[in-house]
Order: C-alpha cells, then structure tokens, then sequence
C-alpha cells in the first residue's frame, strides 16, 4: 500500500467513523440543551415575536394580562418533557389569533427558536428544522439533564 | 338503601333555607328566593359572582374538610370542537339554573347548555363574525355569561360574542330571543365613538363597525331588568396609537334591547370631570373603559363600574392630568346612569394600574357600626374600601408624595392615595427584605443586579427610558401583580375577605428610545388610531411594531438562568423576590386587618430542582399567577395556577381547598392542567358539584366537574 493509498484508507475509516458517530449523536434524544438553534435564527425569530406575538405577550414574551409569559416558571412548567414539535404546533395551529396557519414554517421555527432563546436554552451549530413530526424527536426539559 | 338518599338532601337544605332567611332580600335577581327565580336556596348560582355583589359565596357545606380529598371527576366537558381550533385558555365560569349548566367555550365563544347532573349536552349556539371577530381586541370564549328571569317561564341567556354583540337566548333551546334587538342581537359597537381631526377640527365620530377596536371578554351583569355592559380594549402596555375608542358603559332593558342609559367613562366637554383631560386630549384619548366584571346593589340603586387605564398605557405626555374617570370606581345611578360618585385610586395612571376585579359589596359591622362597604381590590395589593352609599374611605386614605417620572413630557401625579387599612393581600413593591435570600452568593448578586435600576420603595416607581446607568425600574404590581380578571371573593357571614394573588411579578419597565420616539407627543400631531394606520384593513397588516417597551419578566427562567434578562443574571432560573410567589389572603373586613396569608402553589419545578439550592429545604413557595377562588361554608377552594411535577404524583396541577378560619390547607384533588378560569359550585338533588375550568400550554381547555362518590354521599348522611 502505497502512502496515498493508506491516506484514502485512512480518510475512509475516519470518515466512517464520523458518519457512525454522526449516527450515533442522531439516534440519542436530543433536548433543547444540546443547542437545536443558530442565534442568527433566534435573531429573525425575534425582529418577527416583535411584530407577530409581542403584541399580547409582551415583549420578550413577559406577558401581559391577556396572554400568558412565554418565558419563566410557568410557561417552562407546561412544556418539560414535551417536544420542541408541541411548542412549534401550538404556535402554528394556535397563534396568533386571527392569522393561525398563516405564518410560514421557516418564520414558525424562528419564532420557535427565538422563545428557546428567551428561556436560556443554548444555540447551537444547525437550525431548527421547520417541520412539527422532526421537530417531534427534540425533548423540551426545562432543566438541564 | 333509599332512605338514605332523602336524609342526604335534608341537612344541605335546612342549612341554605337559614341562610336564605337572613341573607337574602327579595326582587334580588339571582338571589331572591322568591318562587321562579334563581337562589342560592336551590343550590343555584346565577350570576358570573354567584350574585351581583360579587362574593363568589355559596352556603354550601357537603364538601368540606373532611372529605374534599375524595371528590372525584362526575363528568368534563372538552371544548376542543366549539369553535374553528382548540382553545387553551378557558376563563369561562359556568352558571347553574334549574338543573341546567350554561358556560361560553371554545374559540368561536359559543354558548353551552348541559344537564347539570350528568353533563350531557343540551344545546349549542355560536356566531360566526367573520373578519370582525377576527379583528376583535377581546377574543377566545370569555369569562361567561348571564341568565334572566321574568319569575314566570321565560328565561334568557345574554352574552356578549367576540366581535362586541349583545346577544340574548333562549335558555331553554339557544334560540335568538326575536324580539330583542334585532332578532335577539344588539350591535354594541354602534355608538362607539373616537376622536378625528377632521378638517382641522376635533370630531368625535362612530368607529367603524368592523376594524374599530372594542370588545369584552366579561360577562354582562343583569341587574333587576336591566342589562349592563362594559367595554374594553386591546391590550394597552404596548399600544403606539395615541387614539383609541373611549369607554363607556350602557344599560340595556332587558326584554327589549332599547338603550337605556349610557355612561361615557371619559366625561365629554362640559361635563364633571371633563377638565381632568388637559391641554385638549380629551379630544384624541381613548380607551378609559370597564374591562372586568362589576357589581351592582339593588337596594341602594347602584352600580359599581371599576375603570381602565386611558391609550398608552404607561406614557401619559400626550394625556396630560388626571384623567377621570382612569383608573376610578365610579357609583352610577342603576335607573339613570348618573354617577353619584367616584374615586379614583390612581391619578395619571402610567402602570397600568386599572381596576381588574369586581368590586366586592360587603355588609360589615365597624367599630359596633353596620356598615355598607365596597372594596376594590387591585393589581397594586391593596384592596381600595369606600362606603358604598356615600363613596368617602372607610378608613383614612391619605394622599401621599410619590417619586416622579424623568421621561420627557411626562407630567406624572405628585401624589397618589394610600390606604391606610387593610394592609396589602400581596407585595407592591420590592422591599429590600424580600430580595432573594435562599444563599448569601444569590443575595447578593440579587443586589448587584438591582443597582442597574430605579428601585425605590413605594408602588408607583415611573418607567424609565434606559441610558447608561439605569436599565429600567422596579415594579411589582405592574400588569401582572396582586389581583387580576379572577376578582377576589367575600364570605358575607364572617365578614371575611379572601383572595388569591400574584406576590412576585417583578419587572424591570423601560420604555425604550424606539418606542418612546414613536409615542411622544412632537411626533404625533395628528393623532390617529389603529385603524387609521396605513394598510390596516389590508390582508397582511401586521400589528404595529412592539419594539419599544421593555420589561422581561424577572419570575425566573425557564432553563439555565434566566435569559439575557440583566435584573435576574446570576440567579440560576431562580426569581430576584423571596417566595411565597403566590398567595391567599384573608382580610377580616369588620376590622381591616390581615386574617392569615399562606403560599398557594406547589413549588415550581425550577425552583425545587434547582441545582443552586441542591441540598436545601425549602418550604412550600407557593407560585406565581393568577386564579379566582370560590367560597363555600367553611372552605376557599382554588386551583393551582402552574404545572408542577411533584414528586409525590403526575405531573399536573392541584384544585386545593383551605380552611376558611386558618388558612390550612384540608385537601386536594388533582388536575390534568392547571385552573384557567374561576371555579363555581352549585348543588341538585342533594349532591354538591364543583365546576372549574383548565388549560395551558399543550394540554386543550376543557372544564372539569367533581362531586363527592355517591357511596361517600351515602355514608356521610347515615353517620
């Protein structure tokens, strides 16, 4: 075996070695600590809470007398050990009233995003994918595992 | 085995039959026990407060300390399908009349009437508004509704739909009543007036029936034969328009609809209190409503209408003065709609310091006196109590200095009225004692962390527009804090006031450069309202951009330590205020005194595990929010605001039952979510029931009714 060739060979099992790994990291839970958003995400998420949610949540989700806080105890309370897929459900079935379903997937999981964000959960390397039944596989645990 | 049953009914009914003698006075609508009206009597609650003065009291005494924790679920009503998608967050109280359940539910706020007994659906009624319900400020199912009775067969259900039409029933069928209104509907927003500039003149013109903004999500209150409705808003903290609709409250009679009365909340020219609204902004202001419930006195001819703040609600440069009736309780005549008199409680609001609950008649002896009181409780924990004939404070209220607001334009109060008695039923301000102390590291980060802000120890510290120093200022009665749209209760037997409240909405309030440039009054010579705004009516308008104010909640985050949030830094999740977080109080109204205070809540989940206090024994810190109570003989019964996991059961939430004398918790059942609406309790056929409606996060609103096992039923009445 030529110093090529061993490169090719090492390359290779380096590479499958990443893919299993990559394998592996894909079929252990994920929660929202394992940072599932990018804060350039999260950015979008929040010029668009301003101007869909922020209206009756306050913003950065405080709150208000109408609508509950999106961020703190509470809101944290009726998520743990749910899926980031109910939060981005609900936000896209539910919200806001009067528009429901009207707001694109993408903008959906910015806003998802962004609420994560608000609660202290990390950011990540890769985005929040904008489909509920993926979005499903990732843990909402209000406290770090 | 069917005797039983008959000694069963026998002791409730002996029991209500005294009260009713004592208690009730006759052509009392939903408290007379005069034959074909509701009572208290038959076990009936007829009214969104069991009554018109708000007591959310039943002499009821099946379900008490000794067995509260066997109550088991009689039936539920899941309102997934009552409107075009679930709702999840049920506010509705239900009535109970003759055997028969009615409740608004769901997203379209439909109107339910079920067999009380077994919970089987009678009928159903809802409107589709279209595009103006869509529009509405006030949406989702309500509060409720109200019911009325002629005494002999005809008997109605009036409600109040999202879009802001009165509309009445028949209770038996959910048919339209014909001949009230049109059809059985009232267009309330018709009359609906704002200020335009038109043709460089200051109009007061219609709103427009569909966009313009106007709503209610409270219950009409029927007082005799009349029908009294309120009005409110959007949403104020956060609105950038300086125009609004302006408040008002109307009467209605009740069988055909005609307007009786109208009561404009902000005193047009010419009229008392018309020179409160200075330098002309009377002309554009808006808003100035009567968003929650009120409460009416029938002897004495009055209702008691607690108002809201006027547009924007925490800047008030482009609304300089006091501004009645903001911020008031107003005493108008029940046949007239005269006021006989006011008080307001907050001058030149920028708090958002409006009235939220139902103001309280409570009959009580002072100083060996009979007193005919009302009490007004409030966000800022006080509970403001007037003589309810006369209006003058049942105990001093002095007018007190208070600190002034640096914004530019704003012309704040220099003083605001301080009651003196009773003392607070939650916090209003951050006292330096009540800073977090689980540990001297978080105590004094907590310290450190405040030294950013304007924090001073009075509730009426301004907003602040933030700049090097100071990030914002500290609130705690804010918008979230002490009572909200639950109301409180009163147990006119004891003299007893109880309440749940909010004791930890800190925040930090700031209005933002952003957003203080679109609200200051240079840059808004041309008033204009919400629907006024280019592109309003277009498909795709987006609400204006909130941007501005800022005040992140400081109850603790969710996860790993409290966001970006400045004010909560450091602290792990943890909120910067002591428990408890949430409370019952108990006021002894005879004498003005705290009866006992106690934390309400399980501890939350971030609290109980969080690392920083690993090892610590923390005692029951009860939990931020806001839930209503209902009184029964001897209990006060509420539900848990939050979701908790607690190690001892699921994950859920408590319906608790305390002891009316001592603030003891005497049992708990539990619930799949937590309590979103207030509960009621009503009894048939010997058997107590008790109604309460959940919801929240992902868990679809429904109510839930519990009753106690026939078979414990059984054994309780042979003993």
């Amino acid at each position: 075996m030529t110093t090529r060739e061993r490169t090719v060979v090492l390359f290779v099992a380096l590479g499958a070695a990443g893919i299993f790994s990559a394998a592996l990291r894909a079929q252990a839970p994920r929660t929202v600590w394992d940072g599932v958003y990018t804060e350039e995400q999260a950015k979008r998420g929040a010029v668009l809470f301003d101007k869909e949610c922020a209206q009756c949540h306050g913003p950065s989700g405080a709150g208000g007398s109408m609508a509950p806080a999106l961020t703190g105890q509470a809101f944290s309370a009726n998520y743990d050990g749910n899926s980031v897929g109910d939060l981005f459900d609900r936000n896209r079935t539910t919200m806001p009233p009067g528009k429901e379903g009207q707001i694109e997937a993408p903008d959906n999981a910015a806003i998802t995003a962004f609420m994560l964000q608000a609660n202290a959960f990390p950011a990540g390397e890769t985005e929040l994918p904008s489909q509920s039944m993926m979005l499903k596989s990732i843990k909402y645990l209000a406290e770090k595992p | 085995m069917p005797r039983p049953v008959k000694r069963m009914t026998l002791a409730p009914a002996l029991l209500i039959a005294i009260f009713a003698l004592t208690e009730l006075s006759p052509r009392v609508s939903g408290q007379t026990a005069a034959p074909g009206f509701p009572s208290k009597a038959n076990g009936e609650w007829s009214s969104y407060n069991s009554d018109i003065k708000g007591s959310r009291y039943m002499p009821f005494d099946q379900i008490n300390a000794s067995n509260f924790n066997q109550l088991e679920v009689a039936f539920r009503l899941k309102t997934d399908n009552l409107g075009p998608r679930p709702e999840y967050k049920l506010e509705g109280t239900p009535l109970m009349v003759k055997g028969t359940l009615y409740m608004t539910a769901g997203t379209r706020r439909s109107v339910v009437a079920l067999n009380a007994k077994t919970g089987e659906l009678k009928w159903v009624y809802g409107m589709d508004e279209g595009r103006r319900a869509e529009m509405a400020p006030r949406v989702l199912s309500g509060r409720g509704l109200s019911y009325w009775t002629d005494g002999k067969g005809d008997e109605r259900i009036i409600y109040v739909t999202i879009g802001y039409r009165l509309v009445q029933l028949n209770a038996k069928n959910g048919q339209p009543i014909a001949n009230f209104g049109k059809g059985g509907v009232v267009d309330l927003k018709e009359g609906v007036v704002y200020g335009k500039l038109v043709n460089g003149k200051w109009q007061q013109v219609q709103i427009p029936l569909v966009e313009g903004e106007i709503g209610t999500n409270s219950t009409p209150l029927v007082a005799g034969d009349t029908i009294v409705v309120q009005s409110a808003m959007a949403e104020g903290l956060r609105y950038e328009y300086t125009n609004n609709s302006k408040g008002l409250v109307r009467a209605y009679d009740v069988r055909s609809g005609k307007q009786i009365w109208r009561f404009d909340m902000m005193p047009g020219p010419g009229e008392f209190g018309h020179e409160t609204w200075e330098n002309g902004s009377w002309n554009w202001t808006g808003n100035t409503g009567v968003w929650t419930e009120m409460s009416a006195d029938l002897e004495a001819g009055l209702v008691y209408l607690p108002g809201e703040s006027p547009t924007i609600d925490a800047y008030g440069g482009n609304r300089p003065g006091n501004g009645l009736f903001a911020e008031s309780l107003v005493a108008v005549d029940l046949k007239t709609g005269k006021r006989r008199w006011h008080q307001q409680v907050v001058h030149h609001g920028i708090w958002d310091y409006d009235l939220p609950g139902a103001p309280l008649l409570m009959d009580v002896t002072i100083d060996g006196k009979p007193r005919k009181i009302v009490g007004q409780p409030s966000k800022q924990g006080w509970l403001y109590t007037f003589d309810r004939i006369t209006g003058e404070p049942v105990w001093p209220m002095p007018e007190k200095a208070v600190p002034q607001s640096d914004v530019p334009g704003e012309k704040s109060s220099p003083t605001q009225p301080f009651p003196s008695k009773p003392p607070v039923f939650s916090r209003n301000y951050l006292a330096t004692d009540d800073v977090i102390d689980f540990t001297p590291e978080l105590r004094a980060t907590a310290l450190q962390n405040l030294k950013k802000y304007r924090w001073e120890q009075t509730p009426f510290v301004p907003y602040v527009i933030p700049n090097d120093k100071v990030l914002g200022s500290i609130q705690v009665g804010n918008t979230m804090g002490g009572v909200n749209w639950p109301g409180s209760s009163f147990n006119p037997e004891t003299g007893i006031f109880y309440t749940q409240a909010n004791n930890s909405s800190v925040s930090g309030a700031t209005l933002s450069h952003e957003y203080f440039e679109k609200i200051r009054p240079e840059n808004n010579p041309n008033h204009i309202a919400i629907w006024e705004a280019p592109g309003f009516a277009q498909p795709g308008f987006e609400a204006p951009s909130t941007s501005g104010y800022r005040a992140p909640s400081a109850g603790g985050g969710g996860g790993g330590g409290g966001g970006a949030n400045p004010l909560t830094a450091g602290l792990g999740g943890l909120p910067i205020i002591k428990p408890p977080y949430g409370v019952i109080t108990a006021l002894d109204m005879n004498s003005g005194t705290l009866k006992w205070q106690v934390p309400h809540g399980d501890t939350p989940d971030a609290v109980r595990n969080s690392p920083l206090l690993k090892g610590m024994n923390i005692p029951k810190t009860g939990q931020q929010g806001i839930v209503g109570v209902v009184l029964t003989k001897s209990l006060v019964i509420v539900g848990d605001p939050q979701m908790t996991a607690s190690p001892d059961r699921p994950r859920g939430a408590m319906l608790r039952a305390y002891d009316q004398q001592t603030g003891q918790e005497v049992g708990a059942v539990w619930m799949p979510a937590p309590q979103s609406g207030n509960p009621m309790t009503y009894m048939l056929d010997g058997r107590q029931y008790i109604i309460v409606a959940v919801g929240g996060g992902i868990y679809t609103s429904e109510y839930i009714v519990f009753a106690l096992p026939q078979s414990q039923l059984r054994i309780t009445t042979e003993r």
